[in-house]
């Protein structure tokens, strides 16, 4: 019932398995003269070299802001909609101004039902969330701490962003935030400038 | 032995074992021998991870296949209901102290097949007491890393007689949607 | 050596191998029957990964699926993305989903980058069973860089979310062609040393060779795809046989088995097969080479040189006319092939999704019988498993 497998007979040099050891030798010799002498390590020392994420990279979300520092979410519930993993929560208010209808009373993320796929980011309609932050890592021992509401979402300064990234610099603090405040108070300013 | 007599802080009683103690403590930490236990994505990471590029073994950290061998359980990847049995298992063949780090969405909560699909369990922590969580689809080899770095603060303070400076996170029987557990700032 | 299974007359040994096991690449479970060290009989136990991938597809809506397709086959995610866009863009028509040759480029230099990718896993994996850890590190310092380019390209490293229905998501960004001509130069030089560490070594290859022997005709019969039917000397490759994308003008070359271990081995071994692989990670390249050649000159954003997201928000809710296809891709574990039925709404009525690993598994239970245990981790390396695309 078994199947018999012939297996040929080495030769003499061939049993030995010597050579071809030192040969397999030899190539990792090389890396080791690669490592030692030239000091091409591919070893990143993480804890204590940071490393350098690129901004591309679909990291921890941010809220953006508008000139006056209130989020620039409409409440238009896109974003948890397009979630594969439905991991955005929003509860909608009105706004108190007139050019904007509404505002969310609550935006959380839980981040560990999040699959950073980005498609949050592709479906606002409205350019307010995004997932640039380069945070990558996250780590926490409960639960609790991994539903980040609006204000570790708007928790962030302009001046870490490029000065090529213009929405970013418009929010307090931001370069470009002067004159985007005065044309955001001319524009809605009916009834009064912003909820802060 | 009584635990009082073992028992870490108290400063009068215990003070020789305590000594002992810490070296033990000093000794887990920097040897956390980790179970091999990756089911999914996130295993391929965890590989990655303890590749060259990243190198767990620098943090004296060395795959095991066995889980009586194992200080550390990373969950790496989908648990479904078939494989929690199994999970389980492992986890109760490890000896103690054991930790259990839970990598990435679908071991922390089931991720994207969390509300979708009706063979995956949405989140370890319902099986097994979790020490760390770690988001992320899959996380990056750096969060891991970090993740572990965090561990070894809480391995250090642990105690011979099964003293941890605080229990790990269980989800007794609750679910893992929003409103089971409350958000930081609403 | 010859085993004569037939004159032990010990007590057969029931043993389960796995879920949990380091060589079953995954959550593969084997009921193996013992005869003494020989296999009398092995059962693979599979659905320790079921996700209900595709039962979940019926509750999304088309261009949501994407993210889930990556994690059909996490090795090679690219792959699995464009073969579940391919077969949406061909439900949908090429006047819905029209892809701009740019995207097209993109598509296969990412495709490609990935079978390097995930063929680096597969050889390092199986060299690593076998023993030989070396080889698999060397893999995988490679395989980082693969993933450094795919994270400057589409920001993850693993579940990439790139390829969209009608393109890719974003364009190359302006380095990015440097990079990868570096890369593709690094590694022609570093495949070299691995060929002479691991591919020519004796031990590696007394190990593989003449273990699992598949010929032509089983291989066909078992319905096994990819580098496993090549590995039998079939000379059968969806990329050249069945064109889709730009693979038609880029002359694919089909590497396939044909006795690889010389007087020690057999046509169809593992040996072939994991030769077979290496060869390919030459072929892909040559054709990512060949890609970056023919990649049109970058267009502006507004005129969505590559099909992707940002030009229009409208592209993500087209959904295809009622009807069925069933299209079929060259995956590195082979084909991968999606059979989308759409009843004209705008979800997916039904998506099945055939793939190269479940006929692998199916085979097991006729390979492994008169083995040695031992050799169990061979099979399986050789065959290149991987679980979630059994279970999915």
């Amino acid at each position: 019932m078994a199947k018999i497998i012939p297996r040929p007979k080495l030769t003499f040099w061939e049993s030995l398995y010597f050579i071809e050891i030192f040969k397999g030798l030899m190539t990792t010799g090389a890396h080791a003269r690669k490592n030692l002498i030239h000091g091409e390590f591919e070893t990143r020392n993480y804890p204590e070299e940071a490393p350098k994420l690129p901004r591309d990279y679909r990291a921890r979300h941010r809220l953006m802001k508008r000139p006056d520092g209130s989020p620039r979410c409409v409440a238009c519930f896109m974003c948890s909609t397009a979630c594969p993993a439905r991991c955005i929560n929003i509860v909608a208010e009105e706004a108190d101004r007139t050019d904007i209808e509404k505002r969310p009373a609550k935006f959380e993320i839980d981040l560990l039902l999040c699959v950073f796929c980005g498609y949050c980011v592709e479906a606002c309609p409205c350019d307010a969330i995004r997932m640039d932050t380069t945070i990558g890592v996250m780590v926490h021992d409960n639960r609790r701490d991994f539903v980040i509401g609006k204000a570790k979402l708007m928790d962030w300064n302009p001046a870490d962003y490029p000065a090529t990234d213009v929405q970013s610099q418009k929010a307090p603090g931001g370069s470009l935030n002067a004159e985007a405040l005065a044309q955001f108070n001319g524009a809605g300013g009916a009834s009064g400038a912003g909820h802060h | 032995m009584t635990d009082k007599a073992l028992s870490p802080g108290n400063g009068d009683d215990g003070v020789a074992l305590l000594a002992v103690d810490e070296f033990l403590a000093w000794g887990k930490e920097h040897s956390l021998f980790y179970l091999l236990f990756a089911t999914a994505c996130c295993g391929i990471e965890l590989m990655q991870t303890g590749g060259p590029r990243y190198d767990l073994d620098r943090l004296g950290m060395i795959p095991r296949a066995t889980p009586r061998q194992a200080d550390l359980m990373i969950v790496a990847g989908t648990i479904t209901h078939k494989m929690a049995s199994r999970a389980h298992l492992l986890y109760q063949q490890m000896a103690e102290p054991r930790w259990v780090v839970s990598m990435g969405s679908c071991a922390n909560s089931g991720g994207p097949f969390s509300k979708h699909s009706y063979s995956v369990l949405n989140g370890i922590d319902k099986l097994i007491p979790i020490d760390v969580y770690i988001p992320g689809c899959p996380p990056r080899p750096e969060a891991l890393i970090d993740g572990v770095m965090a561990l070894r603060h809480r391995v250090k303070k642990y105690r011979t007689a099964g003293i941890r400076d605080r229990d790990p996170h269980v989800v007794a029987g609750g679910d893992c949607e929003f409103g089971s557990h409350p958000g930081k700032d609403s | 050596m010859t085993i004569e299974a037939e004159t032990l007359d010990g007590e057969r040994m029931t043993l389960s191998m796995g879920p949990h096991h380091p060589s079953t690449h995954g959550v593969l479970r084997l009921i193996v029957e013992t005869d003494g060290e020989v296999i009398s009989r092995a059962v693979p136990d599979i659905g320790y990964l079921h996700r209900a991938i595709e039962k979940i597809g019926e509750k999304l809506e088309w261009a949501q699926f994407v993210p889930y397709t990556d994690r059909v086959d996490y090795v090679c995610a690219m792959n699995a993305n464009l073969a579940f866009c391919v077969a949406a863009e061909q439900l949908m028509g090429s006047a819905l989903a029209p892809v701009p040759r740019r995207g097209e480029c993109i598509r296969v230099l990412v495709a490609e980058l990935n079978r390097i990718s995930s063929h680096l896993v597969a050889v390092g994996v199986s060299a690593m069973d076998l023993g030989a850890f070396t080889p698999f590190l060397h893999g995988l310092a490679q395989r980082e860089t693969v993933n450094d380019i795919f994270e400057r390209l589409c920001g993850q490293r693993l579940t990439y979310n790139y390829i969209t229905i009608g393109g890719v998501a974003f364009d190359l960004h302006p380095t990015a062609v440097a990079e990868i001509g570096t890369f593709l130069d690094e590694l022609s030089r570093e495949m070299k040393r691995f060929s002479q560490l691991i591919t020519v070594n004796p031990i590696f290859r007394d190990r593989c060779a003449k273990v699992a022997t598949i010929s032509a005709a089983e291989a066909i019969a078992w319905g096994l795809v990819g580098p496993n039917l090549r590995g039998s000397g079939v000379d059968f490759d969806l990329r050249r046989d069945e064109p889709y994308g730009i693979y038609g003008e880029l002359d694919v070359q089909v590497p396939v088995g044909r006795n690889y271990a010389g007087r020690h081995g057999a046509l169809g071994d593992s040996y072939d097969r994991f030769v077979v692989r290496l060869l390919e990670i030459q072929e892909s390249i040559r054709l990512c080479r060949k890609a970056l050649e023919l990649l049109p000159p970058a267009a502006a954003k507004a005129d969505d040189p590559v099909g992707g997201w940002q030009s229009d928000a409208s592209k993500v809710l087209r959904k295809p006319p009622a009807g069925e296809i069933y299209v079929r891709t060259e995956a590195p574990r082979g084909e991968m092939g999606y059979h989308l039925v759409s009843d004209g709404s705008k979800m997916p009525y039904r998506i099945k999704i055939r793939t190269g690993s479940f006929a692998a598994v199916g085979m097991l239970e006729y390979l492994c019988p008169g083995l040695f245990m031992a050799d169990i981790v061979t099979v399986i390396g050789s065959l290149d498993i991987v679980l979630p695309e059994v279970d999915r």
